[in-house]
């Protein structure tokens, strides 16, 4: 016989979302529900009559870890949309933009998962605000990394978090060359921190592979060897940048991609009636609650050949360059996989900047109404933005956002977990639930049929 | 009235000691000299200026990161430059850590407001790293300078070689060596409206603050107002980028800015207190309560 038990909030991770469990009674989940409950943006909406300059820009505020994501994608999708190229300097500062925003991503990760993990060798979990050593300088060097990331983005974006720099044609500024070698500076420095940190980071991980037993609550939870291994498949378009439809080859498939509603897809009304109150933080939902998932996911299902797929640095490893660690561990371990891909690849593209060339397109088109998309590798895996413009004003907007892609692949990842891991799980995922919580559902025909929630 | 020159630590008469900057300064070249030491001399790593526009005599604030920028943005435009609008690029897309800038009194009172409630602009209070005042008794709109020279002097403004006011006059000199004197009272129709309720002269807030006025052609009254201020004098003195003079033996002296400075406060509370009851509800804020 099966119980029903709910995590709410889930913790550690950036916006609101929560866990219903279905779980055997060996407290295995049986089928879990991964959604989140963090209001509905309507940015899809808002962007409806508004120029082609402003969309980009409102499409970042949805967040304020993947701001960049968001900004670029958005920006691309609109040149998408005009079929406008833009200058080959204007791309590289993009793509430092983007790594700068990747490592400090992956380093906030890293202050967000250590509570989850032991130090090698101990039975102690890590307190990443710890005053004691080595968690102090190890803290200090993640600090640090997050700082380098940020002023690399403030430079090459005008901005860290809601950067100013990106228009649609290109970049309103290049680069002095002074800030090109700050920008150097920074990202050698960096480079040597990140080693040092995904080293570190990657002997923490393969620690916890070995582990039978964690401990939660006071209460010592077998690990199963399998933690967080799905069948779903893997959606990355780039191994660092992304690819839009103006590309020769684009590596993202709008015929491939469909939507579902979540009533759909999720669990119907439940009463929670296993119920833990030493959980941390605060104990699991009372039991006797009602929870009802397929009506308070507050995101849409998408689907890439008929299947919620995953995304992010395991897809985008998977993919790209033969990476072959499945479930959570390997999640983790190809996040920090990335952190020196990202530095190479920003020192790359310093290397080809030239501080004098031109960074705005010649010609700006206003846009005839077609369809154009963008996808955006973000730290956390595919965004793709998609966009009609025509005579400089947005008609249509939609924003498919890495973590809503991974919100119905993790819940099938938590079969087979125990429930008190369920979270852990989650943080493999590294999801940012309000860049994810979208509602515009497109049917078979294209028309958006999320009307229900709304009533 | 007590304190209208603002705190400060010391006050001199000065001009610089290079022929070069003194060879289009608007008068003894402080503020391009001091800039051109703090570059050398790695206190700032790049400085805003009032840099050549598009049209003649319309300043555009540039980042001037060498000795030639520098130059390139000598003398005063009798118009505004929006420098401070340029301070966070400064600090971005120019990958400036030690950044000087140049502005007005209310451009000094933008920066220390900025320093103190940084909203917007993230990373950029530390980076402040000089901040030269001016003096200023009001400014003039773009089409203001346009009508005065082209319309009261009839010169072609981009003939103009000069602008200066002093000994209560506007003065226009052009490449060709004419020189037109335009009195005042005609040129004040002209000034903003905003400058009318500006209670500072001599730049307050500034680190050092630099102005014609109480000094003899050629030369400038330099008022060294903090910690930061006299540091980066010193240095520069003792480098020999300035000749100086006390300013208690020169001519008219702190007399005379002391003077003037009464003017502008007294005339502007004035303005402001004309505006508390400027119509109903439409009252405007007093800016310094």
């Amino acid at each position: 016989m099966s119980k029903v038990v709910e995590i709410s909030p889930t913790t550690r991770h950036e916006g609101h979302s929560k866990l219903v469990l279905k779980v055997n009674e060996e407290g295995i989940v049986e089928r879990g529900d991964w959604c989140s409950i963090t209001p509905v943006r309507g940015v899809e909406k808002l962007a409806v009559g508004k120029t082609m300059e402003q969309v980009p820009k409102i499409a970042s505020r949805v967040c304020g870890i993947c701001p960049i994501a968001h900004t670029l994608a958005g920006t691309e999708a609109m040149e998408a949309s005009i079929g406008c190229d833009i200058p080959d300097d204007a791309k590289l500062l993009r793509i430092i933009l983007q790594c700068a925003n990747r490592v400090h991503s992956i380093a906030l990760h890293n202050i967000l998962i250590l509570p989850d993990f032991y130090l090698p060798g101990t039975e102690t979990k890590i307190n990443p605000f710890s005053p004691e050593e080595p968690v102090r300088s190890v803290a200090k060097r993640i600090q640090r990394i997050r700082e380098i990331g940020q002023t690399i983005g403030e430079i090459a974006g005008g901005e860290a978090i809601h950067p100013s720099n990106t228009r649609v044609g290109g970049m309103y500024l290049n680069v002095s060359p002074r800030a090109k070698s700050k920008m150097y500076d920074l990202a050698k420095e960096g480079l040597v921190l990140a080693r040092d940190q995904m080293e570190l980071m990657l002997a923490i991980i393969k620690n916890m592979q070995k582990r039978d037993f964690i401990d939660v609550a006071g209460k010592k939870i077998a690990v199963p060897k399998e933690l967080g291994y799905h069948n779903q498949g893997y959606m990355a378009v780039d191994p660092v940048y992304g690819s839009t439809s103006l590309d020769e080859c684009p590596r993202w498939d709008l015929s491939r991609f469909m939507e579902t509603r979540p009533w759909d897809w999720y669990m119907g009304e439940m009463t929670v009636d296993l119920e833990d109150k030493s959980y941390p933080v605060g104990g699991t939902t009372k039991a006797g609650t009602v929870v009802n998932p397929q009506m308070e996911a507050c995101t849409g299902v998408p689907m890439y050949d008929g299947q919620p797929v995953e995304v992010g640095p395991r897809a985008r490893l998977v993919t790209f360059k033969n990476f072959d660690e499945k479930g959570t561990w390997g999640q983790h371990a190809a996040r920090q996989l990335e952190y020196t891909d990202s530095f190479y690849a920003m020192i790359r593209a310093l290397d080809e900047l030239d501080p004098s060339g031109s960074v705005l397109a010649d010609e700006i088109p206003q846009g005839d109404g077609s369809l154009g998309w963008a996808a955006n590798e973000a730290p956390r895996g595919t965004d793709v933005h998609l966009a009609r413009v025509k005579d400089g004003r947005v008609q249509y907007y939609s924003m498919l956002v890495p973590t809503t892609w991974n919100f119905p692949t993790c819940s099938r990842a938590l079969t087979g977990a125990p429930w008190q891991l369920a979270e852990l799980v989650v943080r493999g995922y590294d999801p940012c639930v309000s860049c994810a919580t979208h509602m515009i559902v497109i049917d078979d025909d294209k028309r958006i049929v999320a009307q229900k929630l709304i009533q | 009235m007590a304190n209208e020159l603002g705190n400060y630590k010391t006050c001199v008469s000065a001009r610089s000691t290079d022929k070069e900057i003194l060879k289009c300064s608007q008068d003894g070249g402080i503020v391009t000299q001091l800039f051109a030491f703090a570059l050398e001399e790695g206190i700032i790593d790049g400085a805003i200026v009032a840099g050549p526009g598009e049209e003649p005599w319309r300043p555009q604030p540039m980042v001037a990161m060498s000795k030639d920028e520098l130059l390139a943005a000598r003398g005063t435009k009798y118009n505004i430059s929006p420098n401070v609008s340029f301070i966070k690029e400064a600090t971005r897309s120019f990958g400036l850590d030690k950044v000087g800038i140049v502005g007005t009194p209310c451009q000094m009172q933008a920066i220390r407001k900025g320093m103190l409630y940084p909203f917007g602009w993230r990373d950029v209070p530390d980076k402040i790293a000089l901040a030269l005042g001016i003096f200023c008794m009001e400014n003039f709109p773009y089409q203001s300078i346009v009508q005065l020279v082209e319309d009261h002097a009839g010169q072609k403004l981009e003939n103009v070689s000069k602008m200066n006011i002093g000994k209560g006059k506007f003065w226009v000199y052009t490449d060709r060596g004419a020189v037109v004197d335009l009195p005042l009272k005609v040129t004040h129709k002209y000034e903003q409206p905003g400058c009318h309720v500006c209670l500072d002269y001599v730049a307050n807030l500034a680190d050092i603050s630099t102005g014609s006025v109480g000094s003899p052609d050629g030369w400038s009254t330099v008022f060294v107002r903090n910690a930061k201020g006299e540091t980066v004098w010193t240095k520069a003195v003792a480098a020999g980028c300035f000749e100086t003079k006390p300013i208690e033996q020169v001519k008219p002296g702190l007399e005379l800015v002391t003077k003037l400075a009464n003017e502008k406060i007294t005339k502007n509370q004035k303005t402001i207190a004309g505006r508390a009851s400027f119509g109903a509800g439409k009252a405007l804020r007093n800016p310094y309560i």
